[in-house]
């Protein structure tokens, strides 16, 4: 089956980043695709670059970057929820006449319009929030 | 034997009210783009969620939009059918001429009956 | 047939709103905090759902619940999750 994940809540913060990596691991193992992972609301975080948890402590946004790259999984950021929070890829950085970065590939940001698509083409649309 | 009806492509839950948080603004902001994409979209206003049809609605106090203005734009994008849990107008002691816009109440049976009959279902 | 997930403790807003939402066939998943309402002392909290109602294992065994669940809620790991996820129709999440 073809599923995409709705990622409404911070990392760290809230335990739903943790469930949802866990769960989109657990799906790609039992043979089905991830078509997109798509970061609104507080789930924007999920993407933030510059994230440095201690050593003992999972790395969520390494996590997900990991995922997004060995499984080909496109990691869709909400642009006007990502801005609004300080998340801004190289692009939008210049835009606004800001230093540096805070999104970066595999991240993406997207409109809104992408999760309506993934939500209504892919079989299951499972979402983790706060 | 259940009845198949479709209702539409989207349900979009909204169980959050004005102001307090952005849960509101970007329930809505997700059913105006799916309806800007011509998918048939249905509102359900559970739980304090039921205040954000309340009349009356301003700016916050820094000067945040807040969602009326939203509202008042569903129909440009024809969103027309919007649910309102019957126990939080109970709770909250709202009646349809204190509401924004016309909403259906619905009770527990018949939420669970939408929930069922849309293809997709967002919860805010 | 509806899956709905759930990671709020019983007596929250979004636990009520999710027993109220929930049709008759309905199944319910309960996770992360929600596993609380997984323990015996709480299992009166979701009425009439014999069969239908799950805890997820990881969740339970975090919190040290592994032994004071209620009998008849069925644990099911993260794989049985997925497998969950494909049995029904479409999930809904109440956090």
């Amino acid at each position: 089956m073809r599923y995409a994940i709705l990622l409404l809540a911070a990392p760290y913060s809230h335990q739903a980043s943790h469930s949802a990596l866990r769960f989109a691991r657990a799906l790609l193992a039992r043979g089905h695709t991830l078509e997109g992972v798509f970061f609104y609301h507080e789930g924007v975080h999920n993407a933030a670059r510059l994230a440095a948890p201690p050593q003992d402590e999972p790395h969520l946004v390494d996590g997900w970057a990991a995922l997004g790259e060995a499984h080909g999984v496109p990691l869709q950021v909400c642009i006007a929820a990502a801005l609004r929070r300080g998340l801004l890829d190289e692009r939008e950085a210049r835009r606004h006449g800001k230093q540096g970065a805070s999104v970066e590939a595999p991240f993406e940001l997207t409109g809104l319009g992408q999760l309506v698509d993934l939500g209504l083409r892919c079989d299951r649309l499972i979402t983790f929030g706060p | 034997m259940h009845d198949e009806t479709h209702h539409g492509d989207l349900l979009v839950i909204l169980r959050h009210a004005p102001h307090g948080s952005s849960w509101l603004r970007e329930g809505l902001d997700a059913a105006l783009v799916a309806a800007a994409f011509e998918r048939r979209v249905t509102l359900l206003f559970l739980g304090e969620g039921a205040l954000a049809l309340l009349e009356g609605q301003g700016v916050g106090p820094l000067g945040q939009k807040g969602t009326a203005p939203t509202l008042a734009m569903l129909e440009m994008y024809d969103i027309d059918r919007l649910l309102v849990e019957e126990r939080a107008l109970r709770d909250y002691g709202l009646d349809a001429s204190m509401l924004l816009l016309p909403a259906r109440p619905v009770g527990a049976n018949e939420m669970a009956e939408e929930l069922a009959a849309h293809s997709l279902v967002l919860n805010f | 047939m509806l899956l709905h997930i759930l990671n709020r403790a019983p007596d929250t807003p979004a636990c009520r709103q999710a027993l109220s939402a929930m049709g008759p066939a309905d199944r319910l998943l309960l996770i992360e905090d929600g596993v609380i309402g997984a323990m015996s002392t709480q299992r009166s909290a979701f009425p009439g759902m014999e069969g239908r109602l799950y805890a997820l294992h990881e969740d339970l065994e975090a919190r040290g619940l592994l032994d004071r669940h209620a009998d008849d809620i069925q644990v099911v790991d993260v794989e049985g999750f997925v497998a969950l996820t494909e049995t029904c129709e479409r999930t809904v999440s109440w956090y």
